[in-house]
């Protein structure tokens, strides 16, 4: 085995190695079509990180590209920034505060073109050369609230009581002020500790520092690969601020309408160039060079962006509303697409030998999805959620993907020479026939005059139709009361005798059976003295029952009477026939069904 | 073949020739594996990273090797698989410490092993793990594991570890490819 600096790593390693090996020969055997090669496997790796804190870079000029990782550890401690070579680490930096953005940046002209390493946290940038600590950037300090100020230099002098001064602060608070780190603190401490943290900290000169949340490069005047970059950097306090490489001074600053948390740069300082940011607000601005206005090319989104990357000119956003956007630089939204889980994080591919352009998005049901355009090309499976993704060249490698997972896993995964990215969407479009054009025949001169005659007389044509349509209400109604006058309808319409009638006829004639239900609908309320008798053409037909006593009807029961007919006429010639329900003591009929009887068949004499 | 071509060659004086193609991705050592066995006055110092591939002659105890040394940049391995065809012997160059991209390796050579021409085809294969004096380097059996060559049964194959700028290693595993391709030779001029 070759010198290693542990035993316990070289374990690790040889046993992922391993791992990673038999993973690989388990896929081909599949004969699974994989776009991706395992390079390297560590679920161990106990690297907690996020793509911002993530870059590949050639920083040794050797042609052997590093991964640097700004480990957020614990997040209160164990925050490192680390640099892979290959696979194994080959250096450890302790930072103090909790990084937010990691980027390399050529500062200087020199040979050989070795660029520098800056890492955003808290209000520094602490920048890295040969991996030696070089030079820390402070932001400059804000204006101080003149009531705060003012109290904490009578503190100084002992001329206001602290607990009285706790209290202003509180009402300066309250009023939507912005106040400094230790007035804060002050602020969360309990009433015993107070005066101690005052009498601690009164002597040393108040400062109000902001915090970097996005970190980001432009070249300064060369669009050459190792030409010199200003760093662009965003900050809690809403603005952005461009800084010089050489003398690490303020070059530009600007201002937007909330605190930016996403960055993307093109172009040059010196020429002309865009920053897209999105916003805490759930805004992307567009800065450019020399434009104030920064709400002209704003998008506004639905949700909250947990993800920003850019192509060209094609902006593209990941939101808390598991959705991906796709903007133009313009501002307008060229499409969306539905993700099946949140997102976690968002990354571009730009493979340049194989003009391969797409976005990766790490999913929290563990998967990473690629996007090219809106067509999914490719889902890559992970046995964590994927927190950190890179894609870049590392170590000889052009295209590797760099990946860390929530449980602090490291994965690198390279993509196979002969990977294919089929551009047809993997998830249901729309079909295919949908694009097809219809053979659709020309207008006839008849529709057009049609047309033509609607158009002009549409007002007239309308008042007919309402007229008419009024009308036949009025037709209906006048028939409906009519039948109810002459309780010509099944169903009773009188309360004190709710009855429902039913009729039937059987049979292929000439003897028909003629079956009457009879039910009374009430709840509770039986009928009694009722009558069935039937109005008929007696020289049609003859009934065998002419009228049929109804027994009290109990409510809810069903009554069926049963009568023959007998079809006088062989003709084929039928009638209809009129089944009355009478009351005793009444002349008019309770209600009325009409039978419509069917065709008899003529007497067969055998 | 002539009378006076084959006196030469049952005397020695003549050697019989044999073709082999120089695989390996980049930064493997191809180019100065080469160059070790080329006579001192044909020596390259500097060794720059080939483009397309290169033709060059060199001869061991028994055989006159022409070698193609293929580049092995990601866009030029495509030009690999049009030389399969002529070549009786394969030399395989891997980066023993280049463990990231051991993985690509093993994609190539099963790319390789897969194609049409050399499916069936008995083809002896040397392999180098170059570079076995580097640090961080994995040894000739740790390599011959992650390449996964215990699964390659249908080709005589061989893996020494080497190092090509001092030249361990080379002249173990040229002398094995001499005595496999001298084997080939003589099966096919019996055939004839």
């Amino acid at each position: 085995m070759p010198a290693c600096p542990s035993q316990r790593g070289c374990l690790v390693a040889l046993l992922d190695c391993r791992l990673t090996n038999t993973k690989y020969h388990t896929t081909t055997r599949e004969g699974k079509n994989d776009k991706w090669l395992d390079a390297y496997h560590d679920p161990v790796a106990s690297i907690y990180t996020f793509t911002q804190c993530l870059t590949l870079s050639d920083i040794q000029a050797d042609g052997d590209w590093k991964l640097i990782v700004a480990d957020l550890g614990t997040g209160t401690y164990d925050m490192k920034l680390k640099v892979y070579k290959n696979t194994t680490l080959m250096s450890e930096h302790t930072i103090i505060d909790l990084p937010t953005g990691v980027v390399t940046f050529y500062m200087d002209t020199l040979e050989p073109r070795t660029p520098a390493i800056a890492v955003a946290s808290g209000p520094y940038i602490y920048v890295y050369k040969n991996l030696r600590p070089y030079f820390k950037f402070t932001l400059p300090p804000l204006n101080i609230h003149p009531l705060e100020e003012d109290l904490w230099n009578q503190a100084k002098d002992d001329q206001v009581n602290v607990y009285s001064m706790r209290e202003m602060l509180e009402n300066l608070r309250q009023e939507g002020c912005s106040l400094t780190v230790r007035s804060l603190r002050l602020l969360q401490l309990e009433a015993g500790h107070v005066e101690g943290f005052v009498n601690l900290h009164k002597h040393t000169p108040l400062k109000k520092q902001t915090v970097i949340t996005c970190l980001d490069t432009m070249k300064k005047s060369v669009a050459d690969e190792d030409a010199i970059s200003c760093l662009v950097l965003g900050t809690e306090s809403k603005s952005i601020y461009i800084l010089d490489p050489e003398a690490f001074t303020v070059l530009a600053t600007m201002d937007l309408p909330s605190v930016p948390v996403f960055i993307s740069v093109n172009g040059m300082f010196d020429v002309d160039f865009r920053i897209v940011v999105s916003c805490r607000n759930g805004c992307v601005y567009t800065l450019k060079r020399g434009s104030k206005d920064v709400s002209k090319h704003m998008i506004e989104l639905n949700s909250q962006p947990v993800g920003m990357a850019r192509i060209n000119k094609n902006i593209y956003v990941g939101c808390m509303d598991e959705t991906l956007h796709c903007f133009t630089s313009k501002g307008k939204k060229l499409w969306t697409v539905r993700l099946p889980a949140s997102i976690t994080t968002l990354e571009i591919i730009d493979y340049k030998p194989r003009s391969f352009a797409a976005v990766l998005v790490a999913l929290n049901n563990q998967e990473v999805h690629i996007y090219k355009e809106k067509f999914l090309v490719d889902i890559i499976k992970m046995d964590d959620i994927v927190t950190g993704l890179q894609f870049g060249r590392f170590g000889r490698e052009d295209g590797t993907l760099v990946m860390t997972t929530k449980r602090g896993g490291l994965f690198v995964k390279i993509l196979k020479r002969t990977a294919k990215f089929e551009e047809r969407a993997l998830s249901a479009g729309p079909p295919v026939a949908q694009n097809q054009k219809l053979n659709v025949p020309k207008k006839t001169k008849l529709f057009v005059d049609q047309t033509q005659r609607e158009r002009e007389n549409a007002v007239v044509m309308h008042r007919t139709f309402q007229r008419d349509l009024a009308q036949l209400r009025l037709k209906v109604m006048r028939e409906y009361v009519k039948a109810l006058d002459n309780s010509m309808n099944p169903i009773s319409s009188d309360p004190m005798e709710p009855l429902k009638l039913s009729a039937h006829v059987q049979g292929i004639g000439p003897t028909f059976k003629f079956t009457v239900k009879l039910q009374n609908t009430s709840l509770s309320q039986a009928s009694s003295n009722l009558l069935v008798t039937f109005d008929y053409d007696n020289k049609l037909y003859d009934f065998r029952k002419k009228m049929i006593q109804v027994p009290m009807l109990v409510p809810g029961l069903t009554y069926n009477f049963e009568t023959f007919v007998d079809c006088l006429n062989d003709k084929g010639v039928t009638e209809n026939v009129k089944v009355y329900v009478l009351k005793q003591g009444k002349s008019v009929p309770l209600i009325t069904g009409v039978v419509s009887m069917p065709v008899s068949e003529s007497i067969v004499v055998v | 073949m002539g009378f006076f071509d084959s006196l030469a060659q049952w005397l020695g004086v003549k050697k019989k020739e044999v073709n082999v193609l120089v695989v390996g991705l980049d930064n493997s050592g191809k180019s100065t594996i080469i160059n070790h066995f080329k006579p001192p006055e044909l020596k390259n110092h500097e060794i720059v990273p080939t483009v397309g591939f290169n033709v060059e002659k060199f001869k061991s105890k028994a055989l006159a090797f022409t070698a193609l040394d293929m580049s092995g940049q990601g866009r030029y391995r495509n030009l690999w698989e049009q030389y399969y065809k002529e070549c009786d012997g394969i030399i395989f160059v891997i980066d023993s410490s280049d463990k990231l991209r051991m993985v690509v390796a093993k994609d190539e050579l099963d790319l390789l092993l897969q194609h049409a021409e050399l499916k069936d085809k008995r083809i002896p294969i040397l392999f180098f793990a170059n570079k076995m004096d580097a640090r961080d380097s994995v040894s000739s059996v740790k390599c011959s594991h992650l390449m996964g060559l215990e699964t390659l049964r249908d080709k005589p194959w061989h893996i020494c570890a080497s190092n090509a700028l001092t030249g361990d290693g080379l002249h173990e595993g040229v002398d094995w490819l001499t005595d496999q391709l001298k084997d080939v030779l003589e099966k096919k001029s019996r055939k004839k």
